[in-house]
This record gives C-alpha cells, structure tokens and sequence, in this order.
C-alpha cells in the first residue's frame, strides 16, 4: 500500500464531492492541505486531456515534487483524482474501476442529487477498502 | 536565476537606470515610462551619431532592419558572477535621473553620479539626465560639458524628442564600444570564467585545458557582443565556431551558452519571417542546450554552485517561446520539469523566482488553478522570510489567487460575475430554480483550500501591516466557514477583526461581509391602523372593493384583474415611518455585538434609523429595521449596512438567500439560521415598494384610555373616540362603518359629528360618541364550552375578536396642488383607519326566575272614587302626589284597593362583586282610546324606587302588572281567539289560529316590552337587563288574566256631600274627614252609590246584587241578626248598560255598629255573548255568567 495516498471526487462543476486520505503514512494537516492544493490545480490539465482521448483513465497526468496525480474520468465528467508516491498503473486502474462501479451506485440512489456531496458512510468503508486491496 | 527570462533576453543591452539626489517618486515614474519608451532603437536612427574609427568587427551589421534592444534597469542591480557567460548580464551603460528643482547644485548632481557609475564597472557608458533645470543651473551646466545632460524645460514633445536623440547618442557610443571591445577580444587573451570552475589552484593538465576552453569562451562572448550590437549573423558565425570549439574541449556549459546564443540569434535573423521549420529548430537546439546543461552538472561543487538555475531558466525560456494553447500539453511538461528543479535550487531567491515564472506561464496558458498553486507556493516562500517587505509581496500574490480559489474579496468582483448575480435575481423573483443553476453557484466549494488561502492572506496581512486586507480576509474566513473553525477559532478570527478595526480609522468600508447572516424576515403590512385604500373615484364609496373583505384571502368573487398587479405591491408614505423585519443570524461562539444596522437604499429616498444589536453565541433574532420615506418613488432594499467589529459593510439578503438555497440542496456546508435553532427557510416574498406623496393619516384613541372597555352584561355607555390627523395632508372625505362580530352592540355612532368637523386639518382632532351596548355574555359561553375547551381563557376573549371595529375610510384632497400635471391622472389613494372597540363584557346580574303574583287588597268606599277601574290610576296619583320622584313608591290608594292586582316577581343574583342598583320602569302606551286619562298617560313611563342588590346577593323585584289591563274588552281581540278555542270552528282553525297565536304573542310582547329593568352600578355603569324571554315564560300561562279587563267593573261610593254640605265646613267634620277620610259614622243614614260601568262593546242586561258583611264576614244585611239596616233596592236590581257606559244605583245604609264592613257587588249577566263567556272560561251555553266586583272596605265609626 502507498504511504501517502489522496483520493477525491470532483464533480462536473469542479466541485469535491468526496475526499478520502487513503495514506499508510501518519496524517497530517498541512500535508493534507497540500494534497488537495496539488489535485485542484491538476484540474487544469485534466480538463484539456479529457478530450485528447477516449479512455477514462487518464494515467498519470500531473506531479509535483513525488507526488502524482492519476484521473479517471468518468463519462459524466466526474473526476476521480488520486494523488500517489507509487507506481502502481495497473492497481490504480483497477481501483478507478471499482470505485467508479460504487460511483454509479450511488448515481442511482433516487435521493441523491447529482453534483452534491457523497455523504455514504457504506461509499466510504468500499474506498477504503479498495484503496487498501489495490494501492 | 533572474526573472523574466525569454530567448530574446541574450539581445537585451542592460542599461542601469539611478536616481541622482532626491527625485520625487511620481516623477521620476514619469521620466521611467519616458525612457521605456527607447527600449528599441534602429540602427538606421543612429547611423548619424555613430562614427566608424576602425573596421567594424560587425561585418554583417544591418543598418537598414536592425536595430539595439535596450533594457533598463530601475535603481541597477549588482554584478552577477555569471557575467562573463552571458555578456546581456553586464551593466553596459548607466543613465542618472536627476530632477534639478530638487537637487540645485549641479556639481554635486555630477559628484554623486560619477560616485554612483563606481559601482558599475561594466559600464561603457555614463551619462546623466538632468531634468527641469533652471536658468541658472542651464548656464552653469553648459560649462560643465562631460556626462552631464541638460533637458531645459519644454513641452512634453521637445522634450521627449530631446530624449530620443540622447538615446541614439547613447546606443550609437555603446555600438562603438562593443566593436572596441571584440577588437580586443579577438587580439589579446581574455580569462572568461564562470563560478562553476575550479577555484583551487589549476594543475598543469588543467592550465592547458583552460587555454584550450578560452578560445571557445572567446568566441561565445564575442558571439553575444554581436547579438547585442544588433548583428545575428555575424553572431551566429562566432557561435558556430564556439561550439565547435566548446564540444572538442569538452565545455559542455560554454556549449549549452553557445547554443541558447545561437538560437538567439536565429530567431533575431528569421524575425518577421513565417517560417514553420524555425520552431522546431529552436525546439530542438534549446532542448541540447538544457541536455548540456545537465551534462556540465558537476558533483564536487554541487553544494556551492550548480548550473542548474541555467537549465531552469533555458527551459522556462523555451516554455515561454511555446507558450500557446496548442501546444499546452508541452508547455506543461516543461515546467513540470522546471518545477522539479525547485527542490535542488540551492538559492531561496532562485526558488522564488522560479516559481513566480511557473506560475505567470501557466497564467498565460490559461491554467489559472496551477498558476494559483505556485503562486501560493510564491507566497509561502515570501511568508518564510519574515519581513514586512516579503509579507506585502506575499499579501498581493495571494490575491492574485483568490479568483481561481474563488475567495475573492467582494472589492474585485465588480461587474465581471454578473451571472451569479444574476441566478440570484432569478432565484428571488421565481422562486424555483434548476438544481444545476444551484450547483453552479457553489462551483468549486474547495473548503479545505479556501480556508488555507483566507488564513494565509490573514497572516500575510497582519504581518505586512494592512488592516483592511486583514480585516477582509478574517471576516471572509468567518463567514464562510465557521462550521469548519473551532469555537477557539472562531474567537481567534473575531479577535483579528477588532484588532485590525483598531488599526483602521473610524467610519472605513469594507466590501465583504463579516458577521451576522441577515436574511429579510418580512415586510410588515402597513398596520390596520393606516391602512392604504385604492380610491375608486366612480363610486361614492370610493373604498369598496379594493380592500379584502371578510376573513378569505381569496375572494371568488372579488376581481381577478385588480387583485393580482396590488398584491406586489407595497405602498409606502413620504415622510411617515416604515418597518422591514430582518433575521440576523450569528453562528459563532462569542458574543457578537452589531454596533449599528440599517437598511440599505441605494435610491436615495429613504432615510434608515440604525439600531445596535447583541446577539449572543449561536443565536438569531428578528429586528425591526425602521425609516422614513423622503423622496416620491420606487424604493428597493437588497440590504444592510452593518457596522460590526469597527467597520462598515454592505450585507445583500440575495447572498444569504443563495446560501440558504444551497444549504437545501447540501452544497453548503451549514445553514447559519438552521444552527442558530430558527426556523425554517422560508420564501420570503419581497414586494415592489413604491412611495407616495404625503395622505392624511388618522390616529384614533378613547377617551380615558385606550384599554378594553369593561361592560357588564347589557350595560350601555356612551365612548368617546378621538381622532386626530397626524399626517400633514388635510382629511377631506371620511366615513365611518362598521364590521366585526358584535355590531349590534353600537348603538350609535355620531356620523354628524365626524362629517360635520371636515376637512379635518393637520393637528386637528374631532371627538366621536359611540354608544355601546354590552351583548349577553350567555352566548359567548356557551360557544367557548362547546368550541374551544379549557383554551379559550376569559383572558384572551376580546382580542377574540368578539368586539365590533369601527372603520374608518378617510382621504385627502384629489389632487395634490405641487404635483406636476403628469402625475394629476393618479389619484391618491385614500386610507382606513381601524378602530377596534376592546370591549369586555363582564358577567353582570343574572336573572333567577320570574313568577307572576297576585295580590288582593280591598278598597275603601269614599266620596270620590268613581274612577274607571279598568284604567286606573292608583301610581299615578301616588307618583305625581309625592314629592321627589326618587321617594316613589307603589302606593295604593285605599279607596281603590287592588283586587286581581298582580305582581311580576323577578328573582335576580348578583354574583358580581359590585352592587347593584335595580329600576323598574313600565312604559304606558299612549293608548288611543277615548280615555279621559289619556293626558296623564303622556307621561308614559312610571318609576319603582330602586332596589339595591349587594355582591353575592339575591333579590326580587315586583313589578305590577296592572296597568296592562286594556280599557275595553274587545271581541276584535278575543272573537278570533274563541274561535280557535271553540270547537265549533274546526274548518279554518289551522289558519286562524296560527294567526290567533301571533296576534296573542305580539300583545304579551307589547306587554313585554314596556317593562324595563335597568340597573346601575357604581358612578357610570348602567344598563338593562335583557329577560324578555324570561317574563314572557312567566306571562304564558295567565295572560288573558292580565290582559283583558273583567267585563263589568263596580265602584261604590259615599254620596254624604249632597246630604249635608253644611257639615264641612264644621271643623271637626274637616278634622275627621281629613283624618278619617271616607269614613262613616254609625247611626246615621249613609247614602251610597253603586256604579258599574260595562266594559264591553255590547250592551248588557244583568242583575244586580249588593252585599254587605262585617268583619267575620257575616252577611249582615240579611239574617236575624243584621247589623246595617238599608233603604233601597240591595238585590236582584235589574239594570241594562249601553256599551262602555257606566250605571249608578243609589241605596242607603245604616250601620249600627262602628267597625269594618265590606260592601261587595255582584251581577248576574243574562243572555251573555260569546265574549263573555271566553272571558269568564265557561264553557255551556246556558250557564248564567256570574260577574263579581272587588270587595270595598267602608269604615264605620261610632259617634260617642
């Protein structure tokens, strides 16, 4: 598993509808913070390589000193964002896959309403769970 | 490193540009911008100042294209260790700026300059600009000749004409300098050297290497003279041999120079040329240069220099020359790599700088969030600095961020966001908007980031010292996100605003908002009390219709047309106070103290009255934010002026409405009301508020007090209302209704008076009576008891809305005489005016029961009572004889007697604690009959003494009920009522006797209504008793019997006066006759009179009997042992009366006995009619009709 880890959902309107630290490594404040700068200014490029391919998964598509930034885009242009120290394509697809499955899932709760926060607690324990099976 | 690096930086002559002596800041910008104007000069213009004095070196010079790029450097800068690398480092020139008013002597101007010029060893040129100089110092600076220049006061053109050719002169001696100097570069051995080689002592084998490499420095350097002399060819050669030179020595630095020298220069060379081959050249020679650089990397000197800030800058070169959107991905990747440098730059300044190129590049790009993020990167490194300076520096990058993290500071979005504003407006007039139109305005709610920003803006701005930034950034961070800020947090934050107010003069703005949330709570409809009425000037009551009427909000039957445009609209008056009910919020831990708040008008009509709030931690509160109108015209309020924590600001309602809207749809993180425990979000609806010339306005009030009126049950008073005109517009038109429950109980109300004290001028008051009557409380309760329980306390029942209103509907004159005739076609509106009468009816006397008495007292025989009986006249007599009315008492006259008198006993309670004072009266009709008393009858009521009736107390009043005895008995009245009873009459007796029933139900409440109980209490209660149902009960049985006269009536008189005048005058007689009135004397002949009088409208033949007994009522007439002897027929008198007239028999009587007898009358009625039979309830035909008179006392007194 990765020591650091940052995962996040935006949605269409660039807003984060989840965030989850999904690190081995001890939290801290400031280094979350700084995840989160690095993976809103990634938005940047994802929104001009989005449309360079037809493949969700972006790969790695931004760093900053050793840190990564892995996208996968969904088709209703949700971005799954993971900010990583690993190099681990193929379990970081995987992860995308399987979140974005949970992702529609959650699309289909008829309460939900697209673009608002994800507040399942149930969305949360999966993603844990697949960042610790696949990172 | 340096900042602003690009290709062309190579070409760039460094020209240092230094103030000498004081120059004033603004001036000496202006003289900057006067010079930037010359940063590029052709080499055409200063053909004429140059001076060819060898070969030029330049052989490839193109005087007619090329041209010198100069850059000037504000206030120098120091020499760069890595001058001899890229020459374009070198100060090649200084220019001083002197302004002469301000530095007067010139010599000294010089002095400081050439002191100045020391610095800058590099210098080739020195010459000093004196500006304004005065007549004086132009004379004196004429001599003085070297590098001083004079500009002499001229306009602007001369002056930067003048400019210009100084500029020419000064490139034209630097063109001639650089060929001086590759002249002798090319002769002598030059030792260029960079910090990057060894500083130890060289080794042998190194010495030799050295001088190989110096060729190929030469070469390079003279290379980058020839770029800046404005020849690339000639520099390209020069280049070319340099890398050929560099790559066999094994320099690769020198190499990579040569090669960003080269591209420099082909890039010089190809400019203005489209050439699609020329990018990717300069692509792939600049991507060499940076290999190169990396390759010259060497390990043992890595910890002291590195020719990593080369590569950096040779790569946010080519960045900066590929910076387009096409080529984005590129771009990117290069400064990703640059970025990745940052770690291993050893200078904190490098670091710096490096950043801010990232971040401008990715600026240009496009990529505003990466240019954000290393920007805040710029400013973190500024904030480790920790000086003021840094912290100014870092204060703007970060607002420079504020747009992409979407914290702006209100002050810079103007107008550019008018699409929020937008959805905003279109939120508060439809109410409803697309969930996606919601989402969009909470686009990128990255809180997390947001807050780091706003807090390190805080930070910076404390530390640079600027409250209002300060002051703006903490109260962003708290409004914003204070469910994200601990409570120690959220005191923190408050501390940091009033800190910074104390740092700000009194009365500064600030464009963002701190605290409290303010959302509009309602806008309260003007009170009843001055109610707005549209004037519908067809109709004389210009009121109807425009005013709801009755208690539905819709109307089926109002209007549809009207109703909907007056809905939304609010009509305020000039100059009379307004109210707006706001809802402030405050969501945080501490005490929040609003010094003022009002409301904000941006039309300039209205004048709003501040108020200070406290609110305490998470607490809301509805305020009344009042003003005044000044001005004709529409009004809009989006908000509050809030003057909190020291500073003043502008809170919108549409922002916490767009707040409230996302905190529904959870794209907010909190809803400030919601937290604060206040209801609901509720849509407000904001009408148009218009405002109206000045209307009359009416304020009422009671007289003695406007608290509820206390009645008791039935009591009637007389109100007092006054109204006066509060308003500054006379009241020409009113007119008084009324409306609520209870209307009955208004008696009256003076219209006159009101309509006759019209117009109504300003200040002026007109007093109103209103009578009241207080309704039965009976009804109310029983309505409580089945209605509303336990709920509906006594307490609350006149605001239940039991009481009647008064409307008052009141307007000014039609036309306002100031007002332009545009506006003539509008008709003011007229007003209502509501006047609620808070009555309270109090339980008062309740009614017990009510019985019917009959009493029997016999009369006197005396020498003038011949008066009718049936009509009698004993209250009269005792009424009018007494003297003061109060004293009246029921008297009954002796001679008279009561004989089937009968009593109405009420029985009545005081369950009150008051007492009570109780007056019977009993109206007399005017009857129209013949009746000789009909003048006495005038007098139509009679008066009982009053009974009083303690607290918790019964009582029974007596009312006789005599006087109700109609004069005659009448077969109009009773025939109908026999047929009904007679069984004869079965074919119309359903109808008759519905008609029957009736007419006897009108006759008993005829009766009814004549009997008035009144009662009063105290100074000024006083009211009636309302028992007509209970007397009526009572009368049902037995109202034939109080009714209707007997058929016949007898009286009995003395006829002693005309026996024996004489004895009156005697005065014994008068003695006796006075005292015992009416008396008789035994032994003595007493004449007397029967008369019976017939009561019917038919004549009747009878037979009359007279009877006397005494006091054990032994007959004494007849018997063995008579006491009264008699003269005269006493029986079986046969006598035949005409209709209402009236027959006398005459006898006499001798009483030998003194003591008391009763003469008693009786007549047997032969041949009796229908009527007299109803009358006498008998039933058979044949019965004779047995008629008998009241018994008549006759005293009889002895003679001894």
């Amino acid at each position: 598993m990765a020591t650091t880890a940052c995962f996040i959902i935006v949605s269409r309107n660039d807003i984060p509808i989840y965030e989850a630290e999904v690190g081995s490594a001890t939290k801290r404040e400031d280094a979350a913070q700084l995840h989160q700068f690095i993976l809103h200014a990634a938005l940047d490029i994802v929104q001009d390589l989005a449309w360079t391919t037809s493949a969700m998964f972006l790969k790695a598509i931004d760093r900053f000193n050793d840190l990564v930034v892995s996208v996968y885009v969904t088709a209703g242009h949700t971005r799954f964002m993971l900010l990583h120290d690993s190099r681990n394509d193929d379990g970081i697809k995987s992860f995308f896959q399987e979140v974005h499955e949970l992702y529609i899932k959650i699309l289909l709760n008829p309460l939900y309403l697209p673009g608002s926060r994800i507040t399942s607690s149930h969305f949360d324990t999966k993603v844990r769970g697949l960042a610790r099976k696949y990172l | 490193m340096e900042p602003d690096v690009s290709i062309e930086t190579s070409c760039m002559i460094r020209i240092a540009v230094l103030p000498i002596g004081t120059v004033p800041p603004s001036l000496l910008r202006e003289y900057w911008s006067m010079l930037l104007r010359h940063q590029t000069i052709p080499l055409s213009a200063i053909s004429s100042f140059y001076t060819e004095h060898q070969k030029s070196p330049f052989a490839h010079q193109p005087w007619d294209s090329g041209s010198l790029r100069l850059k000037f450097v504000l206030g120098g800068s120091p020499p760069s260790p890595w001058e001899d690398f890229q020459s374009n480092r070198k100060i090649l020139a200084v220019i001083g700026v002197c302004h002469c008013p301000s530095s007067p002597d010139l010599d000294s101007v010089i002095d400081l300059f050439n002191s100045a010029c020391k610095a800058y060893s590099s210098s080739l040129v020195n010459s000093c600009f004196a500006f304004c100089p005065g007549d004086s110092q132009l004379e004196d600076g004429g001599k003085k000749g070297g590098n001083l220049r004079l500009f002499p006061p001229a306009d602007l053109q001369t002056q930067e004409f003048h400019l210009q050719t100084m500029m020419q002169d000064i490139a034209a001696s630097l063109l001639m300098e650089f060929e001086k100097w590759v002249l002798k570069a090319e002769s002598a051995g030059t030792i260029l050297k960079t910090p990057l080689d060894s500083q130890a002592t060289l080794s042998s084998e190194e010495v030799i290497k050295a001088k190989k490499r110096r060729l190929a420095r030469a070469q390079k350097t003279i290379g980058d003279y020839c770029l800046l002399a404005g020849s690339p060819v000639d520099a390209n050669a020069h280049y070319s041999t340099a890398l050929e030179l560099a790559r066999l020595t094994g320099d690769y630095f020198w190499y990579a120079g040569a090669l960003e020298g080269g591209v420099c220069a082909l890039l010089i060379d190809r400019m203005g040329l489209n050439d699609p081959g020329l990018e990717d050249g300069v692509r792939y020679q600049y991507n060499s240069a940076i290999l190169h650089y990396r390759k010259s990397f060497i390990q043992d000197n890595a910890q002291r220099v590195s020719p990593l800030s080369f590569e950096l800058e040779a790569t946010l070169k080519l960045a900066r020359f590929l910076c387009r959107r096409e080529l984005a991905r590129e771009v990117v990747d290069l400064l990703t790599n640059a970025a990745d440098g940052a770690k291993s730059l050893i200078d904190a300044s490098d670091r710096l700088i490096l950043f801010i190129e990232i971040a401008r590049l990715y600026g240009t790009l496009g990529y505003q969030r990466k240019a954000a993020f290393f920007s805040r990167q710029v400013a973190q490194l500024y904030l480790q600095q920790e000086n003021r300076v840094a912290a100014i520096s870092a204060m703007q990058v970060l607002a420079m961020t504020t747009k992409a993290y979407r914290v702006q500071s209100r002050a810079s979005i103007s107008e550019n966001t008018l699409p929020d504003k937008q959805v905003g407006s279109s939120h508060a007039d439809g109410g409803k908007v697309h969930h996606q139109s919601v989402v969009s305005l909470f686009e990128s709610q990255w809180s997390t980031l947001q807050m780091v920003v706003l807090r390190e803006i805080l930070i910076s701005a404390v530390r640079a010292g600027d409250p209002l930034a300060a002051w703006s950034a903490a109260s962003r961070l708290l409004r914003s996100y204070y469910p994200l800020i601990t409570p120690a947090g959220q005191n923190g934050l408050a501390s940091a605003l009033s800190n910074s107010a104390d740092r700000l003069p009194s009365g500064t703005r600030c464009a963002d908002p701190a605290l409290p949330f303010i959302r509009l709570y309602s806008f309260p409809l003007h009170p009843s009390q001055i109610d707005i009425v549209k004037r519908n000037l067809a109709r004389e009551d210009w009121w109807a219709g425009s005013a709801p009427s009755g208690p539905f909000i819709y109307t089926p039957f109002s209007k549809g047309e009207s109703n909907n445009s007056s809905k939304h609209e609010l009509i305020w008056v000039v100059g009379e106070p307004v109210q707006v009910l706001v809802e402030l919020a405050n969501p945080c831990g501490f005490d929040l103290r609003v010094d003022s708040i009002y409301l904000s008008v941006h039309s300039e009509n209205f004048d709003a009255f501040p108020v200070s709030v406290n609110l305490p931690p998470n607490s809301s509160k509805v305020i009344t934010l009042s003003g005044i109108p000044t001005l004709v015209g529409p009004v809009t309020i989006p908000g509050c002026i809030v003057h909190c924590f020291g500073v003043i600001t502008e809170h919108l309602f549409r922002d916490v409405d767009n707040l409230l809207l996302g905190a529904t749809q959870g794209l907010v993180l909190s809803d400030p009301f919601r937290c604060c425990g206040s209801a609901k979000l509720r849509n407000v609806f904001v009408p148009n508020i218009s405002v109206v010339p000045p209307l009359p306005l009416l304020v009422s009030h009671v007289v003695g007090g406007d608290g509820a009126i206390i009645l008791y049950e039935g009591e009637i008073r007389d109100v007092w209302i006054s109204l006066a005109n509060a308003g500054t517009v006379p009241v020409e038109q009113a007119h008084i209704s009324l409306s609520g429950k209870n209307q009955d109980s208004v008696i009256s109300v003076a219209y006159e008076t009101l309509k006759a004290s019209l117009p109504l001028n300003p200040g002026a008051e007109v007093t109103i009576p209103v009578t009241l009557k207080a309704w039965q409380l009976a009804f109310v309760d029983s309505d409580a008891a089945t209605g509303k329980s336990a709920l509906g306390s006594m307490v609350r029942q006149p605001r239940d809305g039991n009481s009647p209103t008064l409307l008052i509907h009141y307007a000014g004159p039609l036309s306002n005489s100031g007002d332009p005739p545009t506006s003539g076609s509008v008709v003011p509106p007229g007003r209502r005016l509501v006047v609620p009468l808070h009555i309270c009816v109090l339980q008062g006397l309740s009614f017990v029961k009510a019985r019917l008495l009959s009493m029997e007292i016999p009369a006197h025989v005396g020498e003038d009572l011949p008066k009718p009986v049936g009509v009698d006249d004993i209250y009269n007599e005792g009424a009018i004889g007494s003297e003061g009315k109060m004293e009246r008492l029921v008297k009954i006259d002796p001679f008279r007697g009561s004989w089937g008198l009968r009593f109405l006993e009420l029985e009545l309670s005081n369950p009150t604690d008051v007492v009570f004072d109780i007056s019977v009266s009993v109206q007399l009709e005017n009857s129209s009959n013949e009746d000789t008393l009909s003048a006495d009858q005038g007098s139509a009521e009679y008066g009982y003494p009053k009974s009083r009736i303690d607290r918790d107390c019964s009582a029974r009043v007596l009312i006789p009920l005599e006087h109700f005895k109609l004069p005659i008995l009448d077969d109009s009245f009773f025939m109908k009522d026999i047929q009904a009873d007679g069984p004869a009459s079965g074919r119309n007796s359903s109808f008759s006797e519905k008609n029957n029933k009736a007419e006897l139900n009108a006759s008993i409440k005829n009766l009814i209504s004549k009997i008035k109980v009144r009662w009063n209490s105290g100074r000024n209660s006083s009211g009636e008793l309302n028992i007509k149902d209970a007397i009526q009960a009572a009368l049902q049985t037995s109202v034939m019997d109080v009714l209707l006269p007997d058929p016949l009536t007898f009286g009995f008189r003395l006829v002693r006066s005309s026996l024996d005048p004489a004895k009156l005058d005697s005065p014994k007689e008068s003695v006796l006759s006075s005292a015992f009135k009416g008396s008789v004397l035994a032994h003595d002949m007493t004449p007397m009179e029967v008369l019976v009088r017939n009561n019917t409208k038919d004549m009747i033949k009878m037979r009359l009997s007279i009877t006397c007994r005494d006091v054990a009522g032994e007959n004494c007439i007849e018997g063995a042992k008579a006491t009264v002897l008699w003269a005269g027929v006493l029986s079986g008198i046969t006598m035949e009366i005409p209709p209402l007239q009236e027959s006398k028999h005459s006898f006499s009587l001798y009483f030998l006995v003194p003591g008391e007898y009763t003469v008693v009358a009786a007549a047997l009625i032969d041949d009796a009619n229908d009527i007299l039979r109803a009358r006498a309830r008998t039933d058979s035909p044949d019965e004779p009709i047995f008629c008998c008179g009241p018994p008549y006392n006759v005293r009889v007194i002895g003679t001894a």
